[in-house]
């Protein structure tokens, strides 16, 4: 049971370093080759492919733990061509391989030891498993169903009545040519702001041959006009 | 190298605050949100490979760290001369993105400036820019 | 309070140049740019852009960077990540970002700084802006979840907090909205907001994504 699991794992491991190689060096082809070697003998009932695969998953979970303590932004490589940083789910994935590998030494259990279909759902299981703790399957299931969630229960829906956003504002008067005629005097980001009916009122800080005042803009807050913005500069801060 | 159109944005570097803390001192070594720096695209293969604006259909001429380009905000006609220093933005992933200030309008994310830099040419709370890109 | 308010009608009167709450469409004049500095003996002409002061690629003397380890009256005391000790003067011109456009109260020890002014000869810096806590994120869209979206950023999970009535998204290049139906799972995005001290959590201010 166990060796069927990790065969599994294993060729997959092997084609997606030899089909897509996204590292082309001998090293990941030579091991992609070694996966398959050692997932196709763990068909054969001895306990010597077994240690193989027990050997070969203590190695990538000793290269998991140094690389992640090392360079953490490094693409595990594990699964797949897609570049996924090593993370905390990719080591469990990697001690649970090496887990069932050494059960596979020291306690093999046959696929029908408990009947076929007891076998079967135990793989299974144990594929779910491999495939939650993937980072690189992601895509696949998990974005799907969560992308599938949101649209069910709408978790960012606004409970209060609309309101234009203050950078709707902003970027309606930057727009303006009345923002564009001061602009490279502002000296300042948003002073302050508030609503005066159907105008929002933004001042900035305005520096001018030595001078500094303030540059107040009205925009239109509930329709986008910018050629209706007004501007003018007072004496104050 | 003609000038071009182009989306502004900003980006922090340095082991600074916040999420900054990890991101180092960029491809060049020498990146910091305080210097007049600025990431681009094609500053060697392993940087192209990562950006590929050639997706989006602009050509990046290869520049190496330090070299120097001038960005125009083009809603200010402000201007600031940066430094390369750093690998970015990731253009491929905002592809046919646009920016406008009324008339003028620029598309696809070009490079990015460090704060210090950015904040000569607009605010840091406007994230985007249209601008133009030129080396005099 | 009540100087707030007489301030800002008074502005307000200025710049929409009349004391009526409901200003005609006859009444928009154009705007007045040249009326500049009221009481003044004219219209200063606009100046062209000024030549460089700081080399390319050298450190901006104008511009500081850290996070705030002390406030003293009007004064920010901040350690920039190279080391530097500033002191940033804060007046009344000076803009303070936290989220939002804000006031000086807002600032607290530990909140992480941006300030671009003038140096002053007494080494002071006198602000004439100030982003505290301020971030920009391109991230990819991980999980949502009520009034939350959780980002990837370079393999690092970080927590953003959305605040109805302030936070907004723009699809595709669109103006800003309120509506952040559209943020979709998996997609990237640029998010721009106010990182939360020692946390990997921030509060968003603006998402720029594509529509879902």
């Amino acid at each position: 049971m166990q060796a069927l699991l990790i065969a599994v794992v294993l060729l997959w491991s092997a084609q997606a370093k030899l089909r897509r190689p996204a590292r082309p060096v001998a090293a990941y082809r030579a091991l992609g080759a070694a996966e398959t070697v050692v997932s196709v003998s763990l068909l054969w009932p001895s306990r010597i492919p077994a240690l193989a695969s027990s050997l070969l998953c203590a190695g990538f979970l000793l290269y998991l733990l140094y690389a992640h303590r090392r360079t953490p932004q490094a693409s595990c490589g594990c699964l797949g061509a897609q570049s996924v940083p090593i993370s905390m789910r990719s080591i469990l994935r990697a001690g649970l391989l090496l887990t069932v590998s050494l059960s596979a030494v020291f306690w093999p259990v046959p696929v029908t030891a408990f009947g076929w279909a007891f076998g079967v759902v135990a793989v299974v299981a144990g594929l779910a498993a491999v495939v939650t703790l993937s980072p690189e399957l992601d895509r696949h299931w998990l974005l799907p169903w969560r992308r599938t969630w949101a649209r069910w229960t709408h978790p960012l829906s606004a409970p209060q009545a609309f309101d234009v956003p203050l950078d709707s504002t902003v970027q309606q008067l930057h727009h303006s040519p009345a923002f564009r005629q001061l602009a490279s005097d502002l000296a300042s980001d948003v002073r302050e702001h508030w609503d005066a009916d159907e105008w929002r009122i933004l001042l900035y800080t305005i520096r001018s041959q030595g001078r500094t005042g303030t540059a107040v803009f009205a925009v239109p807050r509930l329709r986008y006009a910018p050629d209706a913005v007004r501007a003018t500069v007072v004496d104050l801060v | 190298m003609a000038g071009f159109f182009g989306e502004v944005s900003w980006f922090c570097c340095g082991n600074a605050w916040g999420p900054c803390g990890s991101t180092g001192h960029g491809a060049c070594g020498t990146c910091n949100s305080g210097s007049l720096q600025h990431a681009w695209p094609n500053t060697s293969d392993a940087c192209f490979a990562i950006t590929r604006p050639d997706r989006c259909g602009d050509s990046m001429s290869r520049r190496g760290c330090g070299f120097r380009h001038f960005t125009t905000n083009r809603c200010t006609g402000q201007r600031v001369g940066t430094t390369i220093a750093d690998c970015g933005p990731q253009t491929d992933l905002f592809c046919g993105e646009r920016t406008c200030c009324g008339s003028a309008c620029s598309t696809n994310r070009l490079i990015d400036l460090t704060p210090a830099a950015y904040s000569r040419i607009a605010s840091l709370s406007t994230g985007l820019r249209p601008a133009f890109v030129d080396v005099v | 309070m009540d100087d707030t308010m007489n301030r800002r009608s008074l502005l307000t009167s200025a710049v929409l140049g009349s004391a009526a709450t409901l200003v005609g469409a006859t009444a928009l004049g154009s705007l007045a740019p040249e009326a500049a500095f009221a009481g003044g003996t004219g219209a200063p002409p606009l100046p062209t852009g000024s030549k460089q002061d700081v080399e390319a690629g050298m450190r901006d003397p104008n511009f500081a960077e850290g996070r705030i380890t002390g406030i003293r009256d009007t004064m920010l005391l901040v350690a920039g990540s190279d080391a530097t000790l500033w002191r940033i003067r804060v007046t009344g011109g000076t803009s303070i970002w936290k989220l939002r456009p804000t006031t000086f109260d807002s600032a607290a020890v530990g909140d992480g700084l941006y300030a671009r002014g003038v140096l002053l000869p007494d080494g002071t810096l006198a602000a004439d802006s100030i982003w505290l806590n301020i971030v920009n994120l391109v991230v990819h869209v991980a999980a949502l979840s009520r009034d939350t979206i959780h980002f990837d950023h370079r393999g690092n999970r970080i927590v953003g907090h959305v605040h109805h009535g302030t936070t907004a998204a723009s699809y595709n290049g669109t103006p800003a909205v309120q509506d952040l139906s559209m943020v979709t799972v998996g997609r990237h995005a640029q998010v721009l907001g106010a990182w939360l001290p020692d946390t990997n959590e921030i509060d968003i201010a603006t998402v720029y994504t594509t529509a879902g």
